[in-house]
């Protein structure tokens, strides 16, 4: 390696390093999402689906988190559909009105299979999720508390993966 | 002054401080009720006195805004449309947070997914109907609902069948029906339907049937209306194959059927055997001689 081949490859290194694009695949890990399909019916769920359910709620999640902090509704695009993604779009507006933002730290996600549609087109998946959420009015936190959530989800298929059409928090059923 | 008594006046000003910060604060608060209808406008009774900012944060909105506190807090529907958790936080000197729940609406509309679009006919299972159940503001109606599936065929009356949504959803599975033809697949919650249109076609070809004839170094062939087991014509451009063997060896011709029937001319000479198969289904066999002898 010549002299002239050194720094170059070091000046590379050096670059990505320290790009941003780097520090966001490092620091931006996917929150945790583990699914039980036991009682998902009619349709039994294959095993590629069930892997590509688990890694697109989590990619929704991190997106939804992303747009909220950042007030990005672009950031919806990738994982959303829907009313689920019109209701987040409009969130995000009223947090640029307002100055007003919502924060998830995401503690994770257990998903639970309810139903799968026979010819496959949509599935709905109750999610308990345990969240830290933070409510700031510009740099002031106002309110910040630690949840166990009970999201009923719709999701169905796009064209190479599964999209959140409907997220809605419902109350736990008392037993 | 003198000094005993500055050291007094000291004193004096410290406990009040300190009294002042060891005082509980009494922080304002709202009151939401823990479960309301979407759309449906409530109020919030609030405690404390004097001006507080209220934010209200749900799934789709956020509001920030002045009210007097130690009142009713009016909140209107249009800020709670959509089902989910709600918070409610006032802030005085301090902020105090509630929340609340918003549960669906009455039904109002129906998602209907009918798949396939085309079935063959006597086909166990082969159609599937899912309706999601949501009320006038895109919310899933999670509370159970009777939903009435409804098949309508155009030559025999309608079959009903009911089911409970879980979670918002009903569906059923169908057998499509012995003849061919469109039927119409109903969803329904009282007034609220959605339908969509099945075309049930012919299955695949049953005994299919061969005849031909001869002429100057030609065999003509053609198929007798070709149906399916229960009757049904095999829909056109159905392919039937035609193999026909002689002494110069094996030719396969391809024809779409039209107008129900197949028919094809194969050059040949001498006598020749031919058959026809449609699908896995073969028909069937023809002797013949060609070339005029």
């Amino acid at each position: 390696m010549t002299t002239r081949q050194f720094f170059l490859l070091a000046a590379a290194t050096l670059i990505f390093a320290t790009s941003p694009l780097f520090i966001v695949a490092v620091d931006d890990s996917l929150p945790q999402v583990t699914l039980n399909a036991e009682n998902l019916g009619p349709r039994s769920i294959e095993e590629l689906t069930s892997k590509v359910i688990v890694r697109d709620y989590a990619f929704a999640w991190q997106t939804m988190a992303q747009a909220l902090e950042q007030n990005r509704t672009d950031l919806l695009d990738g994982y959303f559909t829907g009313t689920a993604k019109q209701n987040l779009t409009q969130l995000v507006a009223d947090e640029k009105k307002t100055d007003v933002r919502v924060r998830y730290l995401d503690h994770g996600h257990k998903l639970e299979g309810l139903f799968y549609s026979p010819a496959g087109d949509a599935m709905q998946l109750r999610d308990r999720a345990r969240l830290e959420i933070e409510v700031m009015d510009g740099q002031k936190v106002i309110h910040s508390e630690e949840v166990s959530l009970q999201y009923m989800v719709l999701m169905t298929p796009g064209a190479d993966r599964w999209l959140v059409r409907d997220l809605e928090v419902a109350p736990e059923a008392k037993p | 002054m003198t000094g005993k008594a500055h050291r007094m006046r000291d004193i004096l000003r410290s406990l009040a401080m300190l009294a002042a910060f060891a005082t509980p604060a009494f922080a304002a608060e709202v009151h939401p009720p823990t479960q309301v209808t979407a759309g449906a406008s409530f109020s919030m009774p609030s405690s404390g006195t004097g001006q507080g900012t209220l934010y209200l944060i749900g799934p789709a909105n956020l509001s920030k805004r002045q009210v007097t506190l130690g009142g009713d807090i009016p909140v209107e529907g249009d800020e709670v449309e959509h089902a989910g958790r709600y918070t409610a936080i006032l802030c005085t000197d301090q902020c105090v947070a509630s929340t609340f729940y918003v549960h669906a609406n009455s039904a109002d509309r129906l998602s209907l997914l009918v798949h396939p679009s085309r079935v063959p006919v006597s086909d166990p299972n082969a159609i599937s109907a899912v309706a999601f159940v949501w009320d006038a503001y895109h919310n899933l109606v999670l509370s159970p609902v009777n939903v009435k599936f409804t098949v309508n065929p155009t030559e025999h009356a309608s079959l009903s069948e009911g089911r409970t949504t879980s979670n918002g959803i009903a569906w059923i599975g169908l057998t499509s029906a012995a003849k061919s033809g469109p039927a119409n697949l109903e969803a329904s919650i009282g007034n609220l339907s959605e339908v969509r249109v099945v075309q049930q076609v012919a299955s695949d070809a049953c005994n299919l049937r061969i005849h031909g004839s001869s002429s100057a170094r030609k065999i003509m062939v053609e198929t007798d209306p070709v149906r399916d087991c229960s009757g049904n014509f095999v829909p056109d451009g159905t392919v039937v194959s035609f193999t026909l063997t002689d002494a110069a060896g094996k030719t396969t011709v391809d024809v779409p059927i039209k107008k129900g029937v197949a028919k094809v001319e194969i050059p040949a000479v001498g006598r020749a055997r031919i058959t026809a198969a449609s699908g896995v289904v073969t028909g069937n066999e023809l002797d013949m001689t060609g070339g005029g002898e």
